[in-house]
């Protein structure tokens, strides 16, 4: 690209689509999900561990908090790995589907470099929308896998408070470095 | 066992052979009055429960057998270990008096109680009152003394042994639109676009 120029508008689309940035509406969910999934073990912590909710609300909220930026971290990184892969399995099937879609009168008057934006552009949604629904779903079932595994297997002589700053904190920790791992 | 009260004495070296001739004194007393007709009571006393848990009931029996060779008389009882302050009686008597308890047999005695607190207690021995035959004072002896235990707070207990089976539920409901929403929703588009695949290649 010459420098100075302006980048077309299908271009920038293009950048964003492949771009390791997310939008506003798919961070807000990520960070959303996250924050679901990293005070589900509040609840263990509380019943099965006998913490106490209020004498033990500063470091909740912390590893809370800490937890909820590492497993968004990972989603956008197993969104930004799956989406390339899906995207290359799903080209046919979305090309004949959005082909499928076009009626003959439509199809005759479109250019052959309207068509295949088209196809783009669907094939973006929808390994974009494959990506993101299995990247939090991979990462909330691994997450909290491992927070049993830890709290209630490795960590369970320790003292509750330790026991729940370790098994979440490690947890988190492994998840982001899961999703660093296989780029 | 059953302790009969005897003098405590203090021993000194200075002593020591004055001390020796009272113990060979004793021990001949005791070997001669295996035969006279009294009786002999052997009492000890139990703390059954594994764990100690406050708020849950801790089971106490006592045991009294009479190994002499006539009936004991009067037999009581007396257990003043458990202060209100610490213990709850939730069953039984913490005094309790047998008329008779005859030669060569046995009897027991079980109390439950619920404890107040938490820590560290001391299971003292219970006292035991009895005439050993007729026409003889009462005689005062002590059960054995289970020592001390350890009460474990409630909330330990729980987290050490309860199932925790409506937690466990509640934490699979908390977990399941969280991992479940966003499989099926992949499975959904994935099945869509895998199937139109398959069939175009077919």
């Amino acid at each position: 690209m010459a420098a100075g120029k302006k980048l077309t508008k299908e271009e920038e689309l293009l950048l964003q689509d492949f771009s390791r940035n997310v939008t506003t509406k798919s961070s807000a969910l990520f960070y959303g999900n996250a924050f679901i999934v990293s005070a589900i073990p509040i609840w263990l912590y509380w019943r099965i561990h006998q913490m106490d909710l209020f004498q033990s609300a500063v470091v909740f909220g912390v590893m809370t908090l800490v937890c909820t930026w590492l497993i968004a971290f990972a989603y956008k990184n197993v969104k930004f790995v799956l989406k390339h892969k899906v995207a290359l399995q799903r080209e046919d099937a979305v090309s004949r589907e959005v082909m499928k879609k076009l009626s003959d009168a439509d199809s005759k008057k479109m250019s052959r470099k309207e068509k295949d934006e088209r196809i783009l552009w669907k094939k973006n949604e929808v390994a974009d929308y494959e990506a993101t629904t299995f990247s939090i779903f991979y990462n909330n079932a691994l997450f909290l896998f491992l927070v049993i595994v830890a709290s209630f297997f490795i960590l369970r002589s320790l003292n509750p408070t330790v026991n729940y700053v370790l098994s979440v904190g490690l947890a988190g920790g492994l998840l982001a470095l899961f999703s660093t791992g296989s780029q | 066992m059953l302790l009969t009260r005897s003098l405590p004495g203090q021993a000194f070296p200075h002593e020591m052979r004055i001390l020796t001739a009272v113990a060979i004194f004793g021990l001949v007393c005791l070997a001669g009055s295996a035969d006279d007709n009294v009786a002999r009571l052997l009492a000890a006393k139990h703390v059954q429960n594994q764990y100690l848990v406050e708020g849950r009931d801790l089971t106490v029996t006592y045991s009294i057998y009479n190994v002499g060779t006539s009936a004991a008389l009067s037999v009581q009882l007396t257990d003043e270990g458990f202060p209100e302050s610490d213990f709850k009686v939730k069953h039984g008597m913490p005094t309790v008096n047998w008329a008779r308890i005859a030669p060569g047999t046995n009897v027991t005695h079980s109390i439950v109680l619920t404890p107040l607190k938490s820590g560290k207690f001391n299971f003292t021995a219970a006292e035991l009152s009895y005439v050993p035959s007729e026409g003889t004072q009462p005689q005062i002896g002590y059960t054995s003394g289970p020592g001390e235990g350890g009460i474990m707070p409630e909330r330990d207990y729980d987290r050490k042994f309860s199932p925790h089976i409506l937690d466990w539920a509640a934490f699979a409901v908390m977990t399941l639109p969280s991992i479940g929403i966003p499989l099926m929703l992949w499975y959904s588009s994935n099945r869509k676009y895998r199937i139109s695949s398959k069939a175009k290649k077919h």
